[in-house]
């Protein structure tokens, strides 16, 4: 029964050092709570719906003010009498997507005909399309008085992108990469701390932001070197550049900095090494909510606005949108935000580092 | 000026007191041993001394610096070997003394230059560009002390600095710490009565958190101990003798076939003519020196691995 012994001595091991048990027993509830808060509840926000009125009629200003009282949906204001309006915002990043009502319509409803109505996305994003084409469907369907189904045509912008699939999650899946650079910075100064170096180092004159860019330093060329391998994996996998790749790996560069300096936050805190994986009760949820697996829109307010607080959500949109071509200016809020953040997060880890310092 | 001084240092740990009020003055270029059973309250106090724990209550300071105010200062000034052989594990010898001395602010000339001095005097100097992980124990504990000493600081803080090593080695080390003395400032705390007692200038004891006893090792021999003992070796010892010697001396005693006098001020010379006088043949007679470790255990009533 020796295999027994042993298996006490771990599940000891495991049960009394609290913050392992916590990150065991609170990443699946930490998991699961923000997945279903995210994607379960019938508290969805409605989805920001642009309309293009080419019919100019009183049948699709009636369609229109229907639409308007669709609970899953909320109508921009401003509607469009051309659709070269509406796909200029849609390039510049402005709205995710528009419904164009044809000339026609008005013609079609009187004889009660089912008509054809467009939906269209950006070739990047192209779950928000197949989110919202159900729910004109049904919509139309009744409004027209017609039997479903109604036609919905699903239309990407023209783009030079190849596969709309890679060009929508590759930013996500290299954000959610660079966020991995918060558990390993953590664990560098966490096992110091344990094995007693830090406390060696911290018998000499080095001073709290030594510490902070000692510890970040290591991560700025593996950074680098991930950021070109996501991109030039992503892109040697379909990835299609059609924007400015300086821009994209400018935006990543940022994230992973805001990931740096989380990780020093945290890596501060930590007693331990083996304490480290609790940043994944962290990491896999702020992924989740910033867009890396699913699209964003759709989702509670709250958790939206939870996730437009901290710097992911900025990053995956503003590489997305470079990506697929958007100019610099008009990822620039996106930008300052990640700045911001940058800055915010060394500050805090050198203040809380300094803390630690003296016990 | 001391090279440290304490002010009544308090250190509690939750409601533990582990420093209770230590006061000590070490001067400039004195080799000082701090000695205590395990719990003692010597590396908390080194600790605090070295900026590492902030103190309850009380304060010290380091060449004229405080401890709690000017950190940096007294970090300057101060090399650190600590109680457990930390180093970098992936580097080599070169390497870990650079990343020392460079934060102290030497010149790669003067670092190249420190390093191969105390490389070839810890005797390192052939496995100097092995990552130190290969090293053994006591090759690991001369390089943590070269380490704290690549700086060339002013006050060395030695914590148990041969702990666990086997003879050999912990001679040389002792012998590389003899050479330091009076170059630099030392504060020692070890396991090893021998280590104090050959090195020390001065030895303090400190037990349960208090500094029990100060002085240089003869000292605290001679004070702790009201009497002196002797062992003679002889022949013809008649009753009528010992009858006498147990008037005259405190205590007689025979222990493996010698006889052990001890006694308050006791005169060498004139047991040894007493007992020719009274025709005893004396084959050796020895006065017993007291150790370190024995007035360890008086003042403290342990042993130091309690």
């Amino acid at each position: 029964m020796k295999f027994w012994e042993i298996g006490k001595r771990n599940l000891k091991e495991i049960y009394r050092n609290r913050v392992v048990l916590g990150f065991l027993l609170g990443m699946p509830l930490a998991f699961m709570l923000v997945f279903c808060s995210a994607f379960a509840g019938g508290e969805a926000s409605p989805i920001f719906t642009s309309i293009v009125d080419e019919d100019h009629s009183q049948s699709s200003s009636a369609f229109i003010q229907y639409l308007g009282t669709i609970n899953a949906i909320k109508l921009n204001e401003w509607i469009y009498s051309e659709e070269s309006q509406a796909q200029k915002d849609l390039e510049d990043n402005r709205i995710s997507f528009y419904l164009l009502i044809p000339s026609g319509f008005e013609e079609a409803k009187q004889a009660k005909q089912t008509t054809n109505l467009e939906l269209v996305y950006k070739a990047a994003d192209p779950m928000i399309g197949l989110q919202v084409k159900p729910i004109i469907e049904a919509v139309g369907s009744e409004f027209l008085g017609v039997a479903p189904p109604l036609v919905v045509e699903l239309k990407g912008t023209e783009s030079k992108i190849k596969n709309e699939p890679v060009n929508f999650f590759a930013p996500g899946i290299a954000v959610f990469g660079l966020m991995i650079l918060i558990a390993t910075g953590a664990s560098m100064i966490a096992g110091d701390r344990e094995k007693g170096f830090l406390a060696r180092m911290l018998t000499t004159p080095a001073k709290p932001w030594d510490f902070i860019l000692g510890y970040s330093l290591p991560f700025i060329p593996v950074l680098i070197i991930s950021t070109l391998i996501y991109l030039g994996v992503g892109m040697a996998m379909g990835l299609t550049i059609v924007g400015n790749l300086g821009y994209a790996f400018l935006i990543f560069f940022l994230i992973g900095l805001c990931s740096i300096g989380i990780a020093m936050i945290v890596g501060t805190l930590l007693k331990s090494e083996s304490q480290a994986p609790i940043c994944w009760v962290f990491i896999v949820p702020m992924a989740m909510i910033s867009g890396v697996w699913f699209s964003v829109e759709g989702m509670p307010s709250t958790v939206r606005n939870v996730a437009g607080a901290l710097p992911f959500i900025h990053a995956i949109d503003a590489s997305r949108a470079v990506i697929n071509g958007s100019s610099l200016s008009a990822v620039m809020p996106d930008l300052y935000w990640l700045v911001g953040w940058a800055a915010v997060l060394f500050a805090a880890g050198i203040m809380l580092f300094r803390r630690t310092m003296v016990s | 000026m001391n090279a440290i001084q304490t002010f009544k240092l308090v250190k509690k740990f939750d409601g533990l007191v582990a420093v209770n009020g230590v006061d000590l003055e070490i001067k400039e270029g004195e080799l000082f041993s701090l000695l205590g059973p395990n719990g003692a309250g010597k590396t908390t106090t080194i600790r605090m001394l070295c900026c590492l724990l902030k103190p309850t209550s009380g304060t010290a300071s380091i060449l004229g610096y405080d401890i709690a105010k000017q950190p940096f200062k007294v970090k300057k000034l101060i090399g650190v070997s600590p109680q457990d052989t930390v180093l970098s594990e992936h580097l080599n010898c070169w390497e870990n003394l650079a990343l020392i001395g460079k934060i102290h602010g030497l010149s790669s000339n003067e670092v190249n230059r420190r390093s191969k001095e105390l490389l070839e005097t810890m005797g390192l100097m052939e496995r100097s560009k092995d990552q130190v992980r290969k090293f053994s124990g006591g090759m690991k504990r001369r390089l943590s002390i070269a380490m704290s000493l690549v700086h060339d600081p002013e006050l060395l803080f030695l914590d148990e600095p041969t702990l666990g090593l086997d003879p050999q080695a912990r001679r040389t080390i002792w012998e590389y710490i003899a050479q330091l003395k009076g170059k630099k400032t030392i504060l020692l705390t070890t396991h090893y009565m021998e280590e104090a007692d050959s090195l020390s200038d001065r030895v303090g004891i400190i037990n349960e958190g208090k500094v029990v006893a100060l002085g240089t090792s003869q000292e605290l021999k001679t004070t702790t101990f009201e009497m002196r003992s002797m062992v003679v070796s002889a022949e013809n010892l008649t009753a009528e003798v010992m009858e006498d010697l147990r008037n005259k001396y405190s205590r007689v005693e025979e222990v493996n076939g010698e006889l052990k006098i001890s006694h308050k001020n006791l005169d060498f010379k004139e047991i040894v003519d007493y007992l020719h006088s009274r025709g005893v043949t004396v084959y050796s007679a020895v006065l017993e020196q007291p150790t370190l470790e024995a007035v360890f255990i008086q003042i403290t009533g342990k042993k130091l691995r309690d």
